[in-house]
C-alpha cells in the first residue's frame, strides 16, 4: 500500500523504533517506582528521551519535558493551566477540534483570527486585532493539519509577548520537520505528538512547559507520596500513573531518526513531493487543490476537491488502488469553514520522510482514472 | 567507607544531578531514598564518595541544581543527616 495519511499517524516508522519498542518490552520495567535494575534502566531511557526532546526544541531543562499520552492529552493539560470557564482565548481560524472542543467543554469565549488559506501576513494582522487586554491565552496551529499551510506562528508568539499574553502552540503537524525554538518562541506551552513527524509509536506525545501547569489526571508519581496533592515540580506534576515505556523508547528512537537527518533536510523532502503533487494536480481538470507556490507557506499536508465526485468516492477508489489517504474534515471543522469545503470536506495528502516521488505519480495516475470514470 | 546521600525532590531531578556530576567526572549513582529519611514518603538521591563531595558541592552550584538535604551513609547502611552541608 502506498501510504499518504501521515498527518494522522506516520505509518512507515524507521526500523530503529521498531527494534527500541522490542527492546523496552524485553528490558524496561517502570521508572520511578522500585530501585532495581529493570527500573533503574528504564529511568535512564527515560531521561535519555527528555534530554533529546530538550536539545531538538531548545529547552534548557529536561522537566519541563512532559510525557503525554498524545497532543490532544498535551493540549487538554495546556488549556485546562490556563483557561477557566468564561475566558476570552483567541485561536487561528485552522485548530483542529483538540484545541476548540477542550475550550468549548470549559465555556471559553472564542475570538477567531482567520485570513485566508496561506495568507500568512493576513493571519498576522487577524491576530494582532483580536488579541486585546481581555484575552485570557492565545492558542495557534503550527500547521494546518488540513492545508499544510505553516502559520507565521513566530510572528503570533511576538505579538502575545509585547502584550503579556500567555501563549500555546499545536506542532502536532510541525514538530520533526518545521523547526520549533522553544525558548524563542516564549510559548507557554508546546503540543505535539510523538507518533507523526517525530516518528515514534502511538501513545506518546509531548508537552513542553515554560514554567508550571495544572494536571487533568491525580495519581502516583513515585515522589511525594506522602501528600495527597499533586507534587508541585516538573514533570511530576503532570505526570500521573504508568509511563507508556515502550512507547517513550520508541520516540527517543524516531527523535534520534529525526535529529540524525534535520528537520530541514525532512521538510526539504517532503515539500519537494507536495511541489510535485501540486504541480501535477493542476493539470487534471476538475481537480482544486490546496497548493502554494512558496514553499514557506505549505508543509507535507495537501487537500484538494474533485468536482463531481464526492471525497468519500474518491478515498474508496484510491485505497481500491492500494494508495491511503484520508477525506472528510479531517477533526477540524474550524479550518474547512475557513478554508471553504466545510460542505464537500477534502481529500488530505499527508506525506513523510519515507515517500517518494513515485508514490505521487502513482497517485496522480490514479486520480486521472478516477476522474475520467 | 563513607559515601554522601544527596536527597532530590524527584527522580528526574536525581538524574539531573548525577548527570551533572557524572559530566565533570564525578561518579554518582541514583538511587531510592531509604525509607527511614524521605520526608516525602518515597523518594531519589545520588550517592557520591566522601572525597569528592567538596567537588560536587562546586559543580552543582554553578550548575544551579541544589539537593533538598544531605545525609551521610556508613558502611553499615546507618544514614545521618550531614548537618552543615
Amino acid at each position: 500500500m502506498i501510504y499518504l495519511d501521515n498527518a494522522a499517524t506516520t505509518f512507515v516508522k524507521p526500523d530503529s523504533v521498531r527494534r527500541a519498542v522490542m527492546h523496552a518490552m524485553n528490558s524496561y520495567s517502570s521508572p520511578g517506582r522500585g530501585g532495581y535494575k529493570y527500573a533503574m534502566d528504564a529511568a535512564e531511557m527515560t531521561f535519555r528521551c527528555r534530554e533529546r526532546a530538550a536539545k531538538l526544541f531548545g529547552v534548557d531543562e529536561p522537566e519541563k519535558i512532559i510525557f503525554t499520552f498524545n497532543a490532544t492529552h498535551a493540549l487538554n493539560m495546556a488549556i485546562n493551566s490556563l483557561v477557566s470557564p468564561g475566558d476570552r482565548v483567541v485561536i487561528s481560524g485552522y485548530e483542529h477540534n483538540s484545541v476548540v472542543r477542550p475550550l468549548y467543554r470549559l465555556g471559553a469565549k472564542l475570538s477567531i483570527a482567520s485570513a485566508g488559506v496561506f495568507d500568512a501576513d493576513g493571519m498576522v494582522s487577524a491576530f494582532s486585532e483580536h488579541i486585546t487586554e481581555n484575552t485570557k491565552a492565545v492558542i495557534c496551529n503550527h500547521v494546518s493539519n488540513v492545508f499544510g499551510f505553516i502559520l507565521p506562528v513566530e510572528r503570533i508568539a511576538d505579538i502575545c509577548r509585547q502584550r503579556g499574553v500567555p501563549f500555546i502552540l499545536d506542532a502536532s503537524q510541525s514538530a520533526g520537520a518545521v523547526k520549533i525554538n522553544a525558548k524563542a518562541l516564549n510559548a507557554d506551552f508546546i503540543a505535539m505528538p510523538g507518533h507523526k513527524g517525530l516518528y515514534g509509536p502511538q501513545g506518546t506525545g509531548l508537552l513542553i512547559c515554560k514554567d508550571g501547569g495544572e494536571p487533568i489526571m491525580q495519581g502516583g508519581t513515585g515522589s511525594n507520596s506522602l501528600s495527597y496533592d499533586m507534587p508541585g515540580f516538573l514533570p511530576d506534576r503532570l505526570e500521573a500513573g504508568t509511563h507508556n515505556i515502550p512507547g517513550i523508547a520508541g520516540l527517543l528512537a524516531g527523535m534520534e531518526f529525526v535529529s540524525g537527518r534535520s528537520e530541514e533536510r525532512i521538510l526539504h523532502h517532503e515539500r519537494a513531493l507536495i511541489s510535485l503533487l501540486g504541480n501535477e494536480l493542476k493539470r487534471i481538470p476538475k481537480i482544486k487543490s490546496f497548493y502554494s507556490e512558496e514553499r514557506d507557506l505549505q508543509a507535507g499536508v495537501l487537500s484538494f476537491t474533485a468536482e463531481g465526485v464526492p471525497g468519500e468516492l474518491v478515498g474508496e477508489k484510491l485505497n481500491q488502488m492500494g494508495i491511503a489517504v484520508r477525506t472528510g474534515l479531517h477533526c477540524s471543522p474550524l479550518a474547512h469553514s475557513t478554508g471553504g469545503t466545510i460542505e464537500t470536506g477534502t481529500v488530505r495528502v499527508s506525506v513523510s520522510y519515507f515517500n517518494t516521488t513515485n508514490d505521487i505519480y502513482a497517485l496522480v495516475r490514479g486520480l486521472k482514472r478516477i476522474v475520467k470514470q | 567507607m563513607i559515601n554522601y546521600l544527596l536527597i532530590c525532590r524527584s527522580l528526574t531531578y536525581a538524574q539531573r544531578v548525577a548527570k551533572a556530576l557524572e559530566n565533570s567526572g564525578i561518579s554518582a549513582v541514583v538511587m531510592r531514598t531509604p525509607y527511614e529519611i524521605s520526608s516525602q514518603g518515597c523518594g531519589y538521591s545520588v550517592k557520591i564518595s566522601e572525597k569528592r563531595f567538596s567537588q560536587a558541592i562546586v559543580v552543582l552550584k554553578t550548575a544551579g541544581l541544589s539537593p533538598l538535604k544531605v545525609y551521610t551513609l556508613y558502611s553499615d547502611g546507618h544514614v545521618m543527616e550531614a548537618k552543615g552541608k
